[in-house]
């Protein structure tokens, strides 16, 4: 009884029915994600594409994930995945990517080691991103050495281009999801405050 | 997910004193859980709770942890459901399933045949699609921003068609889209009509009365509203009186204003339009540091019952059915999702709230325990619903583990029938 209700092409037309009767702009079902159904070595690859196989991105405005905490990377997967946070880029590599297997790539980048920064920093910009982050408190969320918690992200090492974006995007309130508690943090930030954060983040452990 | 233990005495000091002495607030720009928080308090380790969006495995799933009276049990019902929360069941037998954070409305089909009940997503995307009603046939799910109608959606279920395009009612119901607490519940009163709170747009301020913190009342089309009660800060749960068709409802009391409370409430409303309370008088009858007036609790109506302070107190419903004890016949179950804002962690459980003679007061006692660990002050699983079934047994929906248990009851052997 009712075992064609089990076969999965059903609940993928289900799923993609729903959300077009929702009036959103959908692909074609057919259209997942590259990833999808590849063994993990070559959805790291895919993955690594851009983030770089090690997970430190060598790519403007493309963030690392070496040593990004596994709740991180897996939330904003499925806020890419279930169209909750909207990125042209992300959103297409997501769809229809299992839980499991987001999981266990999250698992994979977790692990990676954290390499050294490019570049030198800028030891004024430095000492005023981190007297702002002191004042924002950014600390009480992603750790005091800024290397993240569940599904707060590491700062510490990450690209500064990428951090830069991603906190205007937060003020700007472009940048999507079910979390908004960043949007609240960033309101009213300057574009000069914010790079000198994103500064101090990136070369947090940086010999000067 | 353990409150560091050094902040613990500092943390209970400044809350036995916080409520008659008023420290100055941190500036606006703290995310919305933290509003509220006084500067002396900026360092606490305190803040919600990240619900998991990933499926829990079965053999994860701690329903051996649950405890009940004897002569219940507990039962794994439906899983993989990430972030089920509110139930509604359709004349068929779907159990339709609203959630937060993952956007997800799911339906359950009534497909008992030994194996896994088979769950579909029947809408995604959605701004925390929390509420979902069912009446003639229909639907009703409501999102913080929008309110949708899906039409003789169980014969499409049945029938393995695609999930009909939903009618849309936002216009037409016309509430607030406030983030914060704006998420629904929703529930059709014995009057036929649609009962919708309106949570305060933050965690303490003061609110326009026929917008906010409120519970509403419409037409199942969104014409003809009504305010039905004012002062409730935050409401999602609430049924009505099985025999007076009362509307008893829980509220989620303050946030930041001390360890043990104010506490939660479980209210009655005899009479369409009382106060509640917020945002000046809270729970049994304190009056708000910031806001309220010596005569604040003047002309509130106090609770019915308190549910403790922080615990969460969400999804509620008498017990009408046939198969557990007399002694539970017009009780309520009460689902208490978990504190967050308190060092000592209280809730995730079930309460059961029995009824005074005189109907206007009731006695809450655990029902079902287990998911809080006391000595490491941790949690497995967190209850934000229940739902009677046809055959008498309770559904309870845990968010935490995106699953439901059904709890049934047998006579003990030791115990003459």
């Amino acid at each position: 009884m009712r075992l064609s209700t089990r076969a999965p092409w059903r609940r993928a037309l289900v799923v993609w029915g729903g959300a077009a009767a929702l009036g959103m702009s959908l692909p074609a079902a057919s259209e997942d994600a590259p990833a999808v159904g590849l063994p993990f070595e070559a959805q790291v690859q895919v993955c690594g594409a851009c983030h770089g196989n090690d997970g430190n991105s060598q790519e403007t405005g493309t963030p690392s994930l070496a040593g990004q905490p596994e709740l991180t990377i897996v939330n904003q997967m499925i806020y890419f995945r279930e169209r909750l946070r909207q990125n042209e880029v992300m959103t297409p590599q997501a769809r229809g990517l299992p839980d499991n297997e987001i999981q266990a790539l999250a698992a994979y980048f977790h692990e990676q080691p954290v390499a050294p920064p490019d570049g030198e920093p800028d030891p004024e910009l430095k000492a005023r991103g981190q007297e702002l982050a002191s004042q924002q408190r950014c600390a009480s969320c992603h750790q005091s050495d800024y290397s993240g918690r569940e599904q707060m992200p590491r700062l510490a090492g990450q690209r500064e281009d990428y951090l830069v974006a991603a906190m205007v995007a937060y003020r700007d309130r472009t940048r999507g999801g079910p979390d908004t508690t960043m949007i609240d943090v960033m309101r009213g930030m300057s574009d000069d405050d914010i790079e000198a954060m994103a500064h101090y983040f990136t070369y947090l452990h940086t010999e000067e | 997910m353990t409150p560091s233990r050094q902040f613990v005495l500092a943390l209970t000091a400044a809350g036995v004193v916080s409520l008659s002495l008023a420290t100055p607030l941190l500036a606006d720009d703290e995310p919305a859980w933290a509003q509220g928080r006084s500067s002396d308090m900026a360092d606490s380790p305190l803040s919600p709770h990240a619900t998991p969006m990933t499926v829990t495995n079965e053999e994860d799933i701690p329903v051996d942890h649950l405890r009940m009276p004897d002569g219940f049990s507990a039962e794994i019902w439906a899983h993989g459901m990430p972030g089920a929360r509110m139930m509604a069941r359709g004349d068929d037998g779907t159990l339709f399933i609203g959630t937060r954070g993952i956007g997800r409305v799911y339906a359950v089909l009534d497909n008992d045949d030994g194996e896994d009940r088979e769950h579909v997503i029947i809408a995604e995307g959605l701004t925390q699609p929390n509420g979902v009603a069912f009446k003639d046939g229909s639907l009703y799910v409501a999102a913080i921003n929008r309110i949708f109608r899906y039409d003789d959606i169980e014969s499409h279920l049945a029938n393995g068609d695609d999930i009909p395009e939903p009618e849309e009612l936002t216009e037409a119901f016309g509430l607030p889209d406030d983030e914060h607490h704006g998420w629904k519940f929703l529930a059709f009163g014995p009057d036929g009509r649609l009962y919708v709170p309106v949570g305060a747009p933050c965690n303490g301020c003061e609110v326009d009365e026929d917008t906010h913190a409120t519970i509403h009342s419409f037409e199942p089309d969104g014409s003809d509203m009504r305010v039905e009660a004012r002062g409730v800060r935050n409401s999602v749960g609430f049924d009505f009186h099985p025999e007076t068709d009362e509307l008893w409802f829980t509220d989620n009391g303050q946030d930041w204003l001390g360890e043990h409370g104010p506490q939660d409430e479980l209210n009655r409303l005899s009479e369409s339009g009382e106060h509640f309370g917020f945002p000046y008088c809270h729970a049994h009858g304190l009056i708000d540091p910031d806001l309220g007036s010596d005569d604040a609790c003047d002309g509130v109506t106090m609770p019915a019952a308190m549910m403790g302070g922080h615990a969460a107190a969400l999804g509620m419903r008498f017990y009408t059915g046939d198969m557990f004890p007399e002694e539970y016949q017009n009780a309520i179950f009460i689902a208490r999702r978990g504190s967050w804002n308190r060092t000592l962690s209280v809730g995730y459980d079930i309460q059961v709230a029995h009824l005074s003679e005189d109907g206007e007061r009731a006695a809450i006692s655990p029902f079902m325990v287990g998911l809080l660990d006391p000595r490491e002050n941790d949690f497995s699983g967190r209850p934000v619903d229940v739902l009677q079934m046809p055959d008498g047994s309770l559904l309870v929906a845990d968010e935490q583990n995106g699953a439901i248990y059904r709890i049934s009851y047998e006579t003990p052997d030791y115990m003459e029938e």
